[in-house]
């Protein structure tokens, strides 16, 4: 249990971690943002395992495998997108459906193309690339510069959004959207297509989300991989503040319990992992309580918005 | 110049439905460069939806709409802008979390995209708002800010995009006196500079002293378009409202036959407030700090002064929606400590300043909004189940009786006019026949005869001997309808004038902290 006790290995354990997270929330504070609220992140996810496995497993390339999660997951974000912004029928109700079309896709996909076996196919988990130069520091280039190219990744898209939403004129209008989507209308913005455009890129990003779980920690697909971590998303995005820097901090506050939890797993522990497990639930609410400002939702999150309806629905 | 080069905008045949509901039919609008063209009518006459359509934001069922003498295709705001319209809505549409600069320039192309650099924006912002008087903070969180900013930074931003013609639905319901004043000013030097202005309102003076030319609407029919100098208020009115109005009896109009009924008040007390203090939950909010003061039956109490010195704190804390310290006796009894509900149950009745935060409930029906704090009462109740019947019939008399224009009682509250949200939540007060009733600024947004209708209905209340407290920024209804009216200034009560004594400069100074 080396990779437990040793401190570099419980640091690349939690960097490790961190990405579905970052990613799963990062996508949904995106398309909240235009005040759709997804919450089928847990089926999305488990459709990104799915789709990425297999698309990997046939090309033999984590790659490709990794664009085709966001593919499908991005077709759920286009569904959710078409039913909220076009429709505009109630977003948790379709959100709900689409968590369960994400359910049962995933395994019937994968029932579809392997089948019943005994052996299940494995694909090979994601190499670490080690930074040149910066890998070489001890102790530090090692946890933070030899990692694969999503824990990377999840940090970069984590600073690029916040860089676009708050540095940018189009974040401005992006942000506009969810606080009060008549007034973007009424200049010019276009909140439809600002819709669209965040909930489906968000959604892939949960899609690679899931992907990352089968290609990173275990090489197969099974059904619940993701254990729940497409709702401690929601449960982090909220904890954020629907801010993209917090909800990176905020990952590795999420990251440290699973690894706790896990350990608590393997080597036992006098804490019940279950009640680990929980830990983040419960300190998201009383996050919200004590620190509603801090936490503060996009006003518009959850609605629709109709142009010629006085109300917004 | 020939007529049509002087022209800017022409609306014509413009028709616009909801359901079965006709908002407007044939309507027809001719706006000239350089004028600032009025645009009167009754609630639900079709205004706002009207603006609406110019700006894109309603998409007319027939019509045509042509900006210098080109018939132009305006199926967004987007479209709108680019043909030099601008709108500053009844409602205002700003994010408020965002600060006044970035409300302006939100949607504009920046050509340093990238950066967010606000540098030349804010430049621009200052000259204009330099050029028009319309001064502000463009760094200042709108939230925080009062209506008259909001407002302006509303026209800065019409101003913002070259706007050739600038709407403005209602601009001085929400505006004190002065505002009003420094709002005409920068209109005027709008105008000078070659813009045209819609100017929609409901009081007649402000059109008469600022509009050149003037169309009434009524029932989404385009009446009239008459200049200034060929028209009086009589003859507005008479546009407005057809023959259903007799100027003759009108309070409004005669006021002098109504002089002795209104001065009479009753000898009991109704109300006692003593030392009531309410603290800042926030700082926005005006502390009240001691105020005393008594309501006799069958009086109407003014409370004159400038928004938000203490007169929105002064109404929630005696509805306890707000706590607060002293003590409040009504009828007798002494009501501090009780909650809204047991507030509502003894009698007292509140219409809010701000209807659509404080009023109203959008998502709810017409029905719903009409017996909201009656609900829990027979005969809409048995205390377990809604009596849905009783419901309907009520609110189908309130509708009547208040003129609400809705399609039916179970229209969504949303969907209803500025003016008649207004009669909605003023026949809800009313109907609940409450011994006194709170109402804050009632006639805002109201047409003409609705003002009468109301002003009517609070001398009733005064003959039935019931009491009422006016809380009000229009100084004119103040001396209309009150027995004596307390100005206040920064959380005090600083003087009270028994009628007789009004004297609207003098209160003016009280209501400045000059006295
Ligand atoms: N989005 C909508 N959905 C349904 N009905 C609407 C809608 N907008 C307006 N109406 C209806 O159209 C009619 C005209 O409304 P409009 O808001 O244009 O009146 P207005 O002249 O601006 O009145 P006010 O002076 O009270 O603001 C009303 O009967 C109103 O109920
Ligand atoms: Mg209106």
């Amino acid at each position: 249990m080396d990779q437990f006790d040793s401190f570099i290995g419980f640091a690349r354990l939690i960097l490790l971690a961190l990405v579905p997270y970052v990613l799963a929330s990062q996508g949904t504070m995106l398309s909240g943002r235009t005040g759709v609220f997804n919450v089928a992140q847990e089926g999305i996810m488990l459709l990104g395992a799915s789709v990425g496995f297999l698309v990997a497993l046939y090309t033999k390339s984590l790659l490709i495998g990794i664009v085709a999660a966001a593919v499908a997951g991005g077709i759920i974000g286009l569904a959710l997108a078409y039913f909220s912004s076009t429709l505009k029928m109630d977003q948790f109700v379709i959100g709900l459906a689409l968590f369960f079309i994400g359910l049962g896709a995933s395994s019937l996909a994968f029932k579809l193309v392997v089948g019943v076996t005994l052996q299940l196919p494995r694909v090979p988990t994601l190499s670490n690339l080690r930074i040149p130069l910066l890998g070489d520091i001890p102790i530090l280039g090692e946890i933070l510069f030899n990692q694969n190219a999503l824990v990377y990744f999840s940090v970069l898209i984590s600073i690029a959004l916040y860089y676009y939403l708050y540095q940018t004129s189009w974040g401005l209008e992006l942000r506009a959207v969810g606080e009060n989507p008549k007034s973007a209308d009424s200049l010019g913005v276009n909140v439809v297509l600002m819709q669209y455009a965040t909930t489906i890129i968000g959604s892939a990003l949960i899609g690679v989300a899931g992907a990352y779980l089968p290609m990173v920690y275990t090489g197969v697909f099974t059904q619940g991989i993701t254990q729940g971590r497409g709702w401690l998303a929601i449960a982090l995005t909220f904890f954020g503040g629907w801010r993209p820097q917090l909800i990176l901090l905020g990952a590795f506050f999420f990251a440290i319990v699973e690894v706790l939890s896990l350990r608590a797993q393997i080597v036992g522990s006098a804490i019940p992992y279950q009640f680990l497990r929980t830990l983040p639930y419960i300190t998201t609410i009383f996050v919200m309580i004590y620190a509603f400002r801090w936490t503060r939702v996009p006003a518009f999150l959850g609605l629709n918005y109709d142009r010629e309806k006085r109300s917004l629905s | 110049m020939t007529p049509s080069e002087s022209t800017l905008l022409e609306m014509r045949g413009v028709r616009k439905t909801f359901g079965p509901v006709i908002a407007l039919d044939n309507v027809t609008l001719n706006v000239k460069r350089g004028e600032i063209h009025g645009l009167l009518g009754g609630n639900g006459a079709g205004k706002t939806t009207l603006m609406n359509v110019l700006f894109g934001l309603y998409k007319a069922d027939a019509g045509e709409i042509a900006v210098d003498g080109r018939v132009a295709q305006v199926r967004s705001p987007r479209e709108a802008i680019g043909l030099g319209i601008g709108m500053v809505h009844q409602q205002f549409l700003q994010v408020n979390s965002f600060s006044a600069a970035e409300n302006i320039v939100l949607g504009t192309p920046l050509r340093n995209r990238p950066t967010l650099d606000l540098t030349t924006p804010k430049q621009k912002i200052r000259a204009l708002s330099e050029k028009f008087g319309l001064s502000l903070d463009p760094d200042a969180t709108l939230e925080s800010q009062p209506m008259g900013v909001r407002q302006r930074v509303e026209i800065l931003k019409a101003l913002y995009r070259d706007a050739k013609l600038l709407i403005l639905d209602e601009p001085t319901t929400m505006l004190t006196p002065q505002q009003v004043d420094s709002l005409f000013n920068s209109l005027r030097a709008m105008v000078k500079s070659g813009l045209s202005v819609i100017f929609i309102t409901h009081k007649l003076r402000e059109v008469l002293t600022l509009c050149e030319r003037i169309t009434v609407l009524r029932n989404g029919k385009s009446v009239i378009t008459l200049a200034r100098e060929e028209a009086t208020e009589d003859t507005f009115i008479k546009a407005m409202v057809g023959e259903e109005m007799n100027i003759g009896r009108s309070l409004l109009f005669a006021k002098s036959s109504y002089e002795t009924e209104i001065a009479q008040v009753g000898s009991k007390e109704l109300l006692k407030v003593d030392g009531l203090s309410v603290e800042a939950a926030s700082q926005e909010n005006q502390v009240i700090s001691d105020w005393s003061f008594t309501l006799r039956e069958g009086e109407i109490l003014g409370v004159a002064g400038v928004a938000g010195n203490g007169q929105h704190e002064l109404a929630e804390s005696l509805m306890g929606i707000r706590p607060c310290k002293g003590k409040v006796v009504f009828d007798g009894a002494e009501m501090t400590t009780l909650v809204t509900r047991d507030l509502l149950a003894r009698g007292i009745a509140y219409v809010p300043e701000n209807r659509w935060d404080d009023g109203l409930l959008p998502k709810a029906t017409v029905a719903q909004n009409l017996i909201l704090g009656s609900h829990r009462r027979p005969p809409y109740s048995n205390g377990l189940m809604l009596n849905l019947g009783a419901i309907l019939k009520r609110s189908q008399e309130l509708i009547d009786e208040f003129k609400i224009k809705t399609e039916s009682p179970q229209s969504l509250a949303a969907n209803l006019s500025g003016g008649n949200v207004q009669r909605m939540m003023l026949a809800r007060a009313f109907s609940q026949n409450p011994k006194l009733m709170i109402v804050h600024n009632p006639t805002q947004g109201l047409d003409i005869p609705s003002t009468e209708f109301v002003y009517n209905k609070l001398l009733e209340r005064k003959r039935a001997g019931m009491g009422t407290l006016l809380i009000s920024e229009n100084l004119d209804e103040l001396f209309l309808m009150c027995n004596r009216v307390a100005a206040i200034y920064r959380g005090r009560i600083v003087g009270v004038l028994e009628r007789g004594q009004f004297d609207a400069y003098r209160v003016g100074r009280m209501m400045s902290g000059l006295e």
